[in-house]
């Protein structure tokens, strides 16, 4: 019956390996979106060792061990090949160790169906204890680090390493197990028969607390709190542990640097993403992106996640799998600590009992503080995923308690030993399972709840694989002509800037300096976010986990005209605004000095350094002061007159809505308030709007910028305004102060202001179709950091004419 | 097609996983199932006693509980008036499904044939034993036919 149930549920579990490595096989050709790929083979190699040993190991359970606990083997093989290649599909190099250690572990199991008994851990407890201190005492002086730096908990032997706190902690279970069974009968007084162990254990805790080895310090506490509980049933012990716990707790936090800032990183992860709460973010943001049903294996992005195999592999696994994935892994750790608490239950003897469920508070304890860590339910421990996680001590340290679980559930023939009060066993249950929920509900709360939040986040650095594999749309001009494309086909995608002196406007999308400007702003719609249907957006998520390919965007620049400018404007510091003033569409906005988005990899620090600040849209984020010249004619629109008292320009620009932030699909710097009159400043964009009232009869037009943009389903559908047009002024005061700018013997008014800050000399020209002009009125302001009325007065003009005679 | 054949193939996987827990649901519930079933089948098999008195009286009961005792006492689940049986003189009981016959330190003893009864000793059905002047015959149910199996 036993073997049957085996059997099958290793079936199944060998169902669900090979479509696991099936599946990452076919990843890449799921990521490229075609079938000429390089399709990932090394792992079949790590399902073929487990599908061996896994077969041999059944076999001789099966037949050495016919009563031993049929769910148990399966449900570690389940969830130590799901590890494997996890690791395997992180980094092959520490797949192919982990498949080495595997075969070693399992081998070990294997052999050790043949023990018929395991007194003699009873008989030699002392020694064996000894051993594994003696061990951990050594990494002191000759520890070393697998990876170079960081704690030195290992002992090397050229390329072999073991961590002996890993076996330390099954000794430890055995050594505490078997002097208990000796002692407790024996009617002494408890705290007699505790001394010897408290002296024992406070040295090996003592000696992991010197080591800075702190998880599992805090693991061998509870271990040793729950296995004095478990054998004399005392509460008070669980509470004097607690307490003691909380004490030590407290005291790390205070005087340990590593526990303060781990402590610190875990109440308030969001103050530093970038460093002490690195790791958990990213943990965060990985099991966000797995949400529920997951990207599938090998077709997330587990690698941002630092030590993804061995600290983090349950974030590694919740991205790939969801929480579909993670809830079943969690259920077969459930099923471990159940099975593991019935063969205690029914151990033949005290000394199996107490191990038996020491074992399973070993698997379940360390599940919950490294699970806990990794969903930001507890402070981040170092400590391994049993069975799951990368290491070859803990692989084999799991293995083997496995090994002593099956063993002790061996002995159905035997009536189980009297068991005075069932509780504390009950209670041990009840914490793991508490401890499982409540890790549940955590990764349900990050995945669902917390989720689409957490993937805007800047620092989720998935948005930078998915341009890479995903065509971003194209920002266009309004006759079609490109502006921004793509370089380089599926997987290698990067923007590709085009037209680059209207960087500062269209702005950049980059993995490392983020996006700005309409490239920003713009975003849901180039990345196919918003405008897709929702049908094709949730296929596209469920198919590749990446939305659809982005949609094209037209905007209202004339690259023409936009040329023009940035011809006359090279050499000058200053923008210029050139808009419709009927429409409000902007032809051209030109800011200098300008750069190249191109090279913002190599050259973007220094873009970011420049003194000229060519990283800013001066046109829309420049705050230039009026000075008193520039004003006359909106004084005079107003008034008749051409000058007025500085309470009375409040009312100026009031009128011409010089305090009101102008809204469109750029950043804009917020306008000044009416308290601000001493140093009235207006942005280009500002002004230009403004300017519109002599060439269109009084009325101010909502700016546009981004016209367009092509949806699969209707084709171009025009994108409004953000803002509302104004009244500004009557048609006929309007109308008349533009004539009296009018140049002569032209067709357009223009006037030219200088202003003066500090020792700072600005130049602002501005001009327009007179307000007889028949076809599409236009307006124009030219800002200079620089006293050249001249060269204002030659950019404003050709320009205007130009546009005038398309 | 690559992205639509793993979708099939990653719905698979997450039934797999499933399938592997509701099998070991299914087959912790059928052993469930079958000790319920095993506990209810064990119905301990009912008990007939026929006593037969010196005086030729016959008594006789049936009991379905657990444990019997016969003796002069009248609190007995079997009480018989003979004055050569003491006050609380035998028990029969059922426990590792059988019925035993255990003498309470009786006065006069209890016997089966020439033998007495010191040790609990099985009854089976139509078996005889005799206290004092009184003599008893047992008769125990047919056993259910689920718990021969």
């Amino acid at each position: 019956m036993n073997k049957i149930t085996q059997s099958r549920l290793l079936q199944i579990t060998a169902v669900f390996l090979f479509l696991q490595t099936l599946i990452i096989t076919l990843s890449p050709a799921v990521r490229a979106r075609t079938w000429d790929v390089d399709y990932r083979l090394t792992q079949w190699i790590a399902l073929g060792l487990w599908g061996l040993f896994v077969a041999r190991a059944h076999y001789d359970i099966t037949r050495k061990l016919p009563d031993a606990d049929p769910y148990l083997f399966p449900a570690a093989a389940l969830i130590s090949g799901w590890g494997l290649l996890t690791i395997w599909r992180l980094d092959p190099n520490f797949g192919a160790r982990q498949a080495l250690w595997f075969g070693v572990s399992s081998s070990v199991l294997i052999a050790g169906t043949r023990l018929a008994s395991i007194d003699f851990l009873r008989r030699y407890k002392y020694i064996l204890l000894t051993c594994g201190t003696f061990l951990v005492a050594l990494t002191l002086i000759f520890g070393t680090n697998p990876s170079g730096g960081g704690p030195r908990l290992w002992l090397g032997y050229s390329d072999f390493y073991l961590q002996p706190s890993e076996p330390l902690k099954l000794l430890l279970i055995a050594f505490l197990s078997a002097y208990l069974a000796d002692k407790l009968p024996s009617r002494l007084r408890t705290i007699h028969i505790l001394y010897p162990t408290i002296i024992l254990s406070g040295i090996v805790i003592l000696l992991l607390v010197v080591q800075r080895d702190l998880g599992t310090a805090s693991i061998f506490t509870a271990l040793y709190a729950i296995i004095i509980y478990l054998a004399t049933g005392r509460k008070r012990i669980l509470f004097i542990s607690l307490f003691l716990l909380a004490l030590v707790g407290v005291a790390g936090y205070s005087f340990v640097g590593i526990v303060h800032a781990r402590v610190a990183s875990w109440l308030n992860p969001w103050d530093d993403p970038s460093g002490s709460s690195y790791q958990i973010i990213q943990s965060l943001i990985a099991i966000a992106n797995g949400g529920i049903i997951g990207r599938g294996p090998g077709l997330g992005s587990p690698g941002f996640i630092p030590v993804a195999i061995s600290d983090f592999i349950y974030a590694a696994i919740a991205e790939e799998t969801g929480l579909f994935g993670t809830l079943g892994l969690l259920a077969i750790i459930g099923v471990i600590i159940t099975r593991g608490l019935r063969a205690a239950l029914r151990a033949p003897d005290l000394f199996r009992r107490i191990l038996a469920a020491g074992i399973t508070a070993y698997f379940g304890f360390q599940t919950i503080l490294i699970v806990g860590g990794n969903l930001r339910l507890l402070p981040l421990t170092g400590v391994t995923l049993p069975f799951v996680s990368y290491g070859g001590s803990s692989l084999l340290t799991s293995f083997v308690a496995l090994l002593i679980l099956l063993n002790i559930s061996n002995h159905l023939d035997i009536d189980p030993a009297p068991l005075p009060k069932p509780q504390p066993y009950l209670l041990l249950g009840l914490f793991l399972f508490a401890g499982l929920f409540a890790s549940a509900l955590a990764n349900g709360w990050w995945s669902v709840v917390r989720g689409p939040d957490l993937l805007t986040r800047s620092d989720n650095q998935r948005r930078m694989i998915e341009e890479r594999y995903v065509s971003r749309g194209l920002l266009l001009d309004s006759t079609n002509s490109i502006i921004n494309n793509n370089n380089g086909e599926i997987g290698t995608y990067s923007r590709n800037y085009k037209y680059v002196d209207l960087a500062p406007v269209t702005g950049y999308t980059d993995p490392l300096y983020g996006q700005a400007g309409l490239e920003a702003s713009l975003d849901d719609y180039l990345r196919g976010v918003k405008g897709n249907p929702t049908g094709s957006l949730l296929w596209s998520n469920l198919l590749y986990g990446t939305n659809p390919e982005g949609l094209h965007v037209r905007l209202s620049i004339d690259l023409y005209l936009q040329n023009r400018t940035d011809e006359m404007m090279v050499g000058s510091r200053g923008a210029v605004v050139l808009l419709n003033a009927k429409s409000g569409e902007i032809l051209v906005m030109s800011s200098h000095p300008t750069f190249n988005p191109n090279h913002l990899a190599e050259s973007g620090a220094k873009f970011l350094t420049d003194p000229n600040k060519p990283l800013i849209n001066r046109a829309t984020l420049g705050q230039y002061p009026t000075g008193s010249t520039i004003m006359e004619p909106f004084v005079q629109a107003l008034t008749g007159n051409s000058s007025a008292n500085e309470t009375f320009m409040v009312n100026v620009y009031k009128a011409f809505g010089f305090y009101q932030t102008p809204q469109i699909q750029l950043p804009t710097a917020p306008a000044l308030s009416e308290d601000d009159i001493a140093i009235m400043r207006v942005s280009p964009l500002q002004m230009a709007l403004a300017s519109t009232v002599f060439s269109n009869h009084g009325l101010i037009p909502a700016p546009r910028i981004a016209m367009a943009v092509n949806t699969p389903s209707e084709g171009w559908i025009s994108l409004p305004a953000l803002g509302m047009p104004i009244e500004a002024l009557q048609a006929p005061a309007a109308d008349e102060a533009a004539s009296s700018y009018l140049v002569e013997n032209q067709t357009y008014w223009q006037h030219i202001g200088h202003a003066q800050e500090d020792r700072s000399s600005f130049t602002w020209f501005i001009g327009g179709t007179s307000p007889n002009w028949q076809a599409t009125p236009l307006v124009i302001v030219v800002l200079l950091e620089e006293d050249d009325l001249r060269l204002a007065q030659r950019i404003g003009q050709e320009l205007l004419v130009d546009a005038m005679n398309p | 097609m690559t992205a639509l054949l793993v979708l099939i193939l990653r719905v698979a996987l997450a039934i797999a996983l499933y399938a592997f827990l509701w099998r070991i649901f299914l087959t912790l519930w059928q052993d469930l199932k079958q000790q319920g079933e095993f506990l209810s089948s064990q119905k301990k098999p009912g008990i007939h006693i026929h006593a037969v008195m010196e005086n030729g009286k016959d008594i006789q009961h049936r009991f379905i509980q657990s444990e019997v005792t016969i003796g002069r006492d009248p609190n007995c689940d079997f009480p018989v008036m003979d004055e050569a049986i003491s006050a609380h003189h035998v028990r029969i009981s059922y426990h590792h499904t059988q019925w035993w016959l255990e003498d309470l330190n009786s006065t006069n003893g209890t016997f089966i044939g020439k033998s007495q009864v010191t040790v609990p000793t099985v009854l089976i059905t139509s078996d005889q034993f005799r206290c004092g002047g009184t003599s008893f015959t047992i008769l125990v149910d047919l056993v259910d036919a689920k718990l021969l199996n």
